[in-house]
Formats: structure tokens, sequence, C-alpha cells
């Protein structure tokens, strides 16, 4: 799936165009590095650093963890929608996939401020323990950068509205596509690694 | 502990604190009258606060590396000058700790990185036949990020106190049980803000040097400096985030009272040990690399022989890099992990020296049957070679997982590092930067000065830390601020004391020969007064803003070297209308916000953190609705200039 | 409409939350650690290339090969940093 060098599509139509993509996966791979140290910490203090607070087991639930999941995959499909339709030059369909995809994860961080809340009520806080500490430290840094993803998405919607879809935009919004499709790969390794294992 | 604690200036009651204060406020006024009065501000920053150029960035970073170099100088003056006699009371210990933490923290994140990164600005663009670096503003970015960082830690030492448990800030010590003042806050948000504009650059230098290779410029074809430039900055994108998130985790323990490294719920205090190496061992491949980079390019010019061994060379870089993230245990292996862990990463430290030693070997046979000509930047390649040598065997020694029980922790440890950092990195900075003086300024610095600071540096060096391997080989520990006369340290420490005073006359030396040069040296040195090898020589000095009228084509590694002696033709084509970026002082007011962020955090004074990031979202916002495509400039203008500088090259 | 749902991307979707449902057996059957983990590894890490493929178009422009050969050498470090640390401060760790 090679794309024809002589007919780019918008995004990739400048060298400061191609420049940014590239850019964008190399400090991909810096994030890859950032959450494998979450996951070292993470995995280290499952075993080692429950200290006298609650376990894994004792605190996860399955349903709000499925919901989130549902929801970031779903938004990690239309934002691969919205970039289909910014191809095939449907700037009203691709904004309209950009909003879903938005409010999708707006939806997936309602769940995951409740679920934070619930570890609150339960007491299993940020100061418990090493475990509760590396927990909450994992999810909150995901959860920041779908936050940091929300105002970046709105930030491109309004300059899509403002200038349409050019060389700049296009970039943009294809970059922002990587960001959000890479959130979704890092959470499906929490939903496996952190929860999965341990309800199991 | 409330802010007023928090807050106190000076941190200790010391009149030596009092005297410097004094002294540092009044430079500060000294440089705002003096630019006033000369009317520079303009000049300031439209030349250079705002510049997204790659060798004014190059420059700024490498004038900020030697402000460091001094700022850890001094305190490894007072260091040795302490542990000069026995039972010495010039420094009491809280003092000595904060002295030995920021010359750390001071020489290895502000001085070493900042030398290699501007070296790479500098040259990277330059070698390639490139105009910039991939993303000039992220650059000037990188920049300023990192002299908040810079500027930040050194506030510590007027405001709250300066970090005391050592660079390595192992907890729990650096936990806030036993480091009460804010000095490890200083350090959690120094060396975080000056990390992110560290994990910037290495973004930017692997993009500019995927992407913007003169035409020609095939992977095996790159000169060598370029291809360690490209594996340090892999490294440092893939290390970074490891400190981040572990400073992240050590500010959480302090200012939140989470456990991650307290010894009680589940807190595990070695865990810090093992991010912090995790990072810090790759990083100091990402110190030693470019350096082997620039001694390659040194050793090949004034040899005047092609470098031997460029496949082996290339391979041996790319062998260091892998192997450098599979090693880091061998900093702790006194923790207690077992002799199945230790054995394993015994064995991959000690393969590190199997490339290495290979390099070792390229240096020599390049320069066997070569005219070598014994220039200053020459004088410090050849002694890093057997000095490097002593570091790198004393490393294995020290790999040795079951002979380390007996040198860790000691001064042969730190004999052991300075032996690798100093010949290793400090001199080919050093020779970089006298041999890339002239590209930078137009006129090259005194030889006969250079070499009496190269004699003073060298024979300063070999007398402060040799007599290290023997006290520490007795017995005696890092980081004690004194020693009784029966210990029997007292002569060596002695020695150490005196060359470290011959270190610092050499340094002397060095800025002497800046001031004497820039009155006396001629001007008009052409563009290659070394007569060396790579493309950076292919254009005038000092470089224009465009750096190359016409985008050299390339067909070896040593293209320029092919075009002088070979009528190889490198610049084909002729002027035309060259794209450039436009100068923004978006940078530094970005910086100066997280300066506040920093800061207010530092201090709990959670108002000001959320005004300065206020600031941050607002200066990323205004970044994302900026339309700034550059500007050019016309042929007529370069025409003009190529006459002016001595004609087209 | 239709043009806007590819079959490529709609696959791709169908099949990533097949993958999750597979995962999810961890939770529902009851089996060893090791054949938990094994289902875990291979889907998560399927997933993920699902990701970086359909969706992410990785392999599509000139800069292919530099892209992979970067994220998959993160990858490796990333998997040795965590296999590492595990080595040292659990495994091999003597209590």
């Amino acid at each position: 799936m090679k794309l024809d060098p002589k007919n780019l599509p918008l995004e990739y139509s400048t060298e400061t165009n191609k420049l940014n993509i590239l850019g964008f996966w190399i400090f991909l791979s810096a994030e890859i590095m950032l959450f494998a140290t979450l996951f070292t910490t993470y995995f280290v203090y499952v075993d080692r650093g429950v200290g006298s607070g609650p376990a894994g087991a004792e605190i996860f639930e399955l349903p709000p963890v499925l919901i989130e999941t549902f929801l970031l995959l779903t938004s990690s499909f239309t934002i691969g929608l919205a970039v289909h339709a910014m191809r095939i030059n449907r700037v009203k369909a691709m904004i309209w996939f950009m909003v879903v995809t938005l409010l999708l994860g707006a939806g997936f961080l309602s769940v995951e401020v409740y679920e934070f809340i619930h570890y609150y009520h339960i007491g299993a806080t940020l100061q418990t323990s090493g475990f509760t500490a590396a927990l909450l430290t994992t999810l909150g840094t995901h959860g920041a950068h779908v936050t940091m993803g929300l105002f970046w998405g709105i930030m491109i919607i309004i300059q899509i509205l403002r200038d349409g879809l050019n060389a700049r935009t296009a970039n943009k919004s294809f970059i922002f596509s990587l960001y959000w499709h890479f959130l979704d790969v890092m959470w499906i390794f929490i939903f496996s690694f952190i929860y999965l294992k341990g309800m199991m | 502990m409330d802010f007023s604690d928090r807050f106190s200036i000076p941190p200790h009651d010391d009149p030596m604190l009092y005297a410097s204060i004094v002294a540092i406020v009044l430079t500060s006024i000294a440089i705002v009258v003096g630019v006033t009065y000369f009317k520079k501000w303009g000049y300031l920053w439209n030349n250079w606060l705002t510049t997204v150029d790659h060798k004014r960035i190059g420059i700024m970073y490498i004038i900020s590396a030697l402000l460091m170099l001094f700022r850890g100088g001094a305190d490894a003056v007072m260091m040795r000058l302490q542990t000069a006699v026995p039972d010495n009371t010039f420094l009491d210990a809280q003092h000595y700790n904060e002295v030995f933490t920021t010359h750390g923290v001071v020489m290895i994140f502000f001085m070493a990185m900042a030398f290699i990164i501007g070296m790479m600005n500098f040259v990277v663009p330059l070698q390639i036949g490139a105009r910039d670096v991939a993303f000039p503003r992220l650059n000037a970015l990188s920049f300023w990020l990192y002299f908040t960082g810079a500027m930040l830690l050194n506030l510590s030492f007027v405001v709250g106190g300066s970090p005391d448990a050592g660079w390595t800030n192992y907890y729990p010590m650096a936990g806030p049980e036993f480091s009460q003042h804010v000095g490890v806050n200083y350090y959690n948000w120094a060396l975080q803000i000056s990390g992110i504009g560290t994990l910037m650059t290495g973004i930017n230098f692997i993009a500019t040097i995927i992407k913007m290779r003169a035409p020609g410029m095939k992977l095996m074809k790159m000169p060598i400096f370029i291809w360690a430039a490209l594996i340090t900055n892999l490294m440092i994108v893939l290390a970074f985030p490891v400190l981040t998130i572990a400073l992240l985790m050590g500010t959480l323990d302090r200012q939140f009272l989470t456990n991650f490294f307290t010894t009680s719920d589940g807190g595990m205090d070695m865990m810090w040990a093992n991010l912090f190496w995790v990072w810090g061992h790759p990083e100091v491949y990402i110190l030693i690399i470019p350096a082997f980079g620039i001694y390659s390019t040194i050793i090949a010019a004034f040899s005047e022989r092609n470098l031997y061994g460029y496949t082996s060379m290339v391979a041996s870089i790319l062998a260091i890099s892998a192997l450098s993230f599979l090693v880091w245990v061998h900093h702790f292996f006194t923790m207690g992990q077992g002799a199945l862990t230790n054995s394993i990463f015994s064995i991959t430290t000690m393969l590190i020296a199997v490339p290495t030693g290979i390099k070792i070997f390229n240096w020599l046979l390049t320069m066997w049957k070569g005219k070598i000509r014994f220039a200053t930047p020459m004088l410090y390649s050849i002694a890093f070679i057997p000095l490097f040598t002593i570091g790198g065997s004393t490393g294995v020694m020290l790999g040795m997982a079951s002979a380390d029980y007996q040198y860790h922790n000691t001064l042969f440890l730190v004999a052991h590092f300075h032996n690798v950092i100093i010949p290793g990195v400090v001199f080919a900075m050093i020779a970089g930067l006298i041999f890339y003086w002239p590209k930078m300024f137009g006129f090259m610095l005194n030889e006969r000065i250079g070499k009496w600071a190269f004699w003073n540096i060298t024979i300063g060096f070999c007398l402060a830390f040799f007599p290290m391997y023997f006290t520490g080989l007795n017995g005696q520990a890092r980081r004690m601020y004194t020693y009784s006369e029966a210990t029997g340290f007292s002569t060596l420490s002695m020695i150490s004391f005196i060359g470290t005073l011959l270190l610092a006359v050499g340094f002397v030396f060095l800025v002497y020969n800046i001031f004497y040069s820039y009155r006396h040296a001629p001007r008009n040195i052409g563009g290659d007064p070394w007569n060396a090898r790579t493309l950076e020589w292919a254009t005038h000095s000092p470089v224009p803003e465009y750096n190359f009228a016409i985008s050299p084509t390339v067909h070896s590694e040593e293209a320029f070297w092919d075009y002088k002696e070979n009528d190889y033709e490198l610049f084909k084509g002729k002027v035309e209308d060259i794209h450039m970026p436009n100068n923004s002082g978006w940078s530094i007011i970005f910086a100066g916000f997280f300066f506040a962020f920093g800061f207010f955090f530092i201090f709990h004074v959670w108002v000001g953190v959320i005004i300065a990031f206020l600031g941050i979202i607002g200066c990323l916002i205004y970044r994302s609705f900026e339309k700034d495509d550059g500007h050019h400039i016309h042929k007529e203008e370069i025409e003009a200039t190529e006459k002016e500088l001595g004609g087209a090259k | 409409m239709k043009e806007l749902f590819p079959l490529k991307q709609v696959n791709g979707y169908i099949f990533s939350l097949l993958l999750t449902v597979i995962a999810l057996s961890v939770y529902f059957f009851d089996m060893s650690l090791a054949m938990g983990l094994t289902i875990l590894v291979v889907t998560a890490f399927i997933q993920a290339g699902v990701q970086l493929v359909v969706f992410m178009h990785a392999g599509e422009s000139e800069d292919r090969a530099g892209i992979y050969i970067h994220t998959i050498f993160g990858v490796v470090v990333a998997i040795l940093t965590i296999l590492g640390s595990l080595l040292a401060m659990i495994w091999g760790y003597m209590y």
C-alpha cells in the first residue's frame, strides 16, 4: 500500500509536511518508551509494591473497563474514517467523523473519571501504596494524553472550518490521527496487561 | 513545612554564600547596564534571542556549556580543596553534599549535553549540505528549554538550597524525609524541563539526517560524525522518556507524598536507581558517541588520510548503541539481585569493550602512515587514545560483578568515570571547538596559547584523577567530605588537588586564548584553514546565513577532499532563491512560562503554577494557529554576498 | 455514503473487536497464568499491528524504512527494558 509519488495526498504534498509526519513518528517511538517505563514500574509494583493496600483484583471492575475499551476502539475507527474522508476530499464527512471521535474520547474520559472516583472511595488513592501510585500514574498519563488530544482535535476542527482543507490543515489532521491511534494502541496494552491480567 | 520555610535566601548562613549572591547580583546588573549602554538590546533580540538559525543556536549552546563548565569547575575545585588535607573544615558536610551534587548535575546535564548538542547543531546541517535542521523553530525551543532548566538549577544555589542527594539522586536520601529543603525539587524540575528540550533535539536531528542530506549522500556515504549524531539522537529519543517518567514519580513522591520510592507501603527505593540507570547508561553513550565522531573527523583531517575502516566504525557505533540499553544494572551490582542477573549484565557490559576496541584500532590505523600535523585539536585527539583506553579498561574491571563489590562507591569508580568523560567527552569538545572555531567566527585560535592550555589540562587531569584509583582501592569512599590523618590518603589527595589547580589554569588559558585571538588573529582565513575533508569546509568562514549558495552534490563521504584533490565537481547548478525560516520570539516566551511553571511548582505555589500552565497552553494554541511560511533570500542578494565573501564556492 | 466506509477499515475494526473478545476469555475461563499471558500477548500485539498498518498507514510513504526501523527498535528496547527490570527487581531479587 504505497502512495503514488506523482499523486500524493494533501498531507504529504510539501517537504515540510513530509518532515512533520516523519518527525511525529519519531516522537511516537519516544512515547512507546514513555509508556514502557510506566509499564515497567507497574509490573514491578504489582508484584512487590502492594504493601498494606489493596491488590489489583480487589479494586478492578470489568464493566467500566469494557465500556472504555469499546469507546476508544470505536474512536480509533472513526478517526481512521475521517482520514479516509479527507483523502477523497469529503470535508463535511471528515469533520463529522472527527467530532464523533472527540465525543467518544470525551465519553472515555468521563468513564475514567468515574473509575478514579470509585478507586478513591474504596481507599485506593495515589498515596495508598506503591502499587496504587503506579496504577494511577499509568492510567493518569494515558488519560492526560487523551485530554490533550481532545483540545488538540478541537483546534484542528476550528482551523479546518476557517481555512478549509489545505496542505497545512490536512497535515495537522493526519498527524492528529496518528496520535489518536497510538493512544488506542496504548490502551489495548493497559486493558490486556493491567486490567485483564489483574482480574485473571 | 510552609512557604516561608522553603523560600529562604540564602539557604544557609554562610559568608561565602552571601559573597557569591552579591557577585551574582552585581554581574547581572553589569550585564544589563552594559547591554543598555551600548544599545545592544535590539541586536541581541533580533540576532540571537529570537534566532532559528542552527549555527547561532549551536553557538549559544556552546557558550552556555562553557559557562556551566566554569560553574561546575568551581564546584570541583572546592571539593578537592576540602579534601586536600585531612579533617579540613572549609566546607561542612551539608555544604559538601550540595557541592558534589551540583557539580555532577551541572557537568552532565548542562555542560556535556549542551556541548554535544551545540556541536551537533553547528556541524550536522553543514556536513550534510543542508540549509538548516528539519524543524528550526523547535530547535530554538529546545535550546531555550535547556537554558531554562540550567537557570532553574543555578537559582537553587541562591533561593531555597541546592539539591544534596548526589547527581544520581538516590532515594530514600532524596525523599521528603531525608532531604527536607527544596533542593531535590529543583533537581526534578530543572532536569524535567531541559530533558523535554533534549528529547525535541533528538527528534529534530533524526528527521534532519534522514530527510535533508545533500543529493548523492547515501547512508553509507555519510561522514562518520553524521552517523554518530544519528545514533546519538536515536538513543536520546529512546532514553529520555524514561528519565521523564522517573522524575515525574520523584516529584509525586516529594510533593504529593506518594510511595514510589519510599521504604514503606510498597515503595521501593531501588526502583529509582533502576529507572535512573535505564536512562543513565544510554546517556553515557549519548555523550561519548558524538565525541568519537569528532575524534574520527579530526584524526582523519590531521593525518591527511581517509578514516581507516569506515564500515567497521559504523558497525561499532551501531553495536554500542544497541548494547547501551542492555547494561544498566552494572551500576548497582551490590543491590542484591542475585548471581544470575549480575552475570547477565556483567557479560553485556564487558561486550561493549569489543566495538570500542575496534574504534581505538581504527584511529591508530588512520594515523599509521598518515602525515600527522600536531595542531591543538590533534593533540587532544592523540592524548585521548591512551587516556581513554585506561578509562575503558578500569571500566571493564568495574564491570565484573564480583570484583565490583570491592570497587563500588569508592574513589576508584570516581577516577574511572572521570577518566572516560574528561579525555573522552571534554577533550573532544575542546578539540572540536578549536577545530570549528574558524568556521564559527572567521578567525583561528592561537596555537601557542592553545598548546599551553592543552598541556596544563592533560597533565592536570592525570595528576587529579590517577591518585584516586589508588586511594579508591585502599577503600576511600566517594562523597565523604573529610577523612582522618590515619587513613594515609593525605599525600595522594594533595596531589589530586594540585592536579585540579592545573586543570583550572588550563581552562583559564583556553579563555585567555579566545580573548587574545579575537584581538590579534588575522581574518581572511578562507573557507578551509585546516585543509580538512568534509563538506562544512566547502563554504565560507564564518558561514553565511544560508550555508551554501548552491546545494552541493555528493558522491563519497569526503566529497570536499575529492573536490580539492580529484577535480570532483561539488556545486552543480546555479544560484537560486533560497527559502529560509523566520525568526521568532515564541520559543523564548514559551520557555519563560516553563521557567515560571517549574519555579512555582518547586515552591508549591499553586496559583502561580496554574497561571504559568495557562501561559504554556496559550503558547501552544498560538503556535497551532500561527501561519509562518518563512521568507526567501533572493538570488541577487546571495550573489552579492558571495561576491563580498570571495566568489561563489 | 458507502465510499465513506472502506472495507479495509471496517474489517480492521471488526477484527480488533474480535481480538478484544478473545482476550476477554482469560477473564471468563479458568486457565493457567502462562496460558492466559500467552493469549494476552498474542492478541495485544496483533491488535497493535492492525492499528499500525491498517489505520496508521505506517508503510505508505517514502520514509517507510525509517519509520519501521525506528518504531521496531523502540519496541525492542521497550520490551528489553521491561524484561530487564523485572529480572533485576523481581525474578533475580533475593528478598
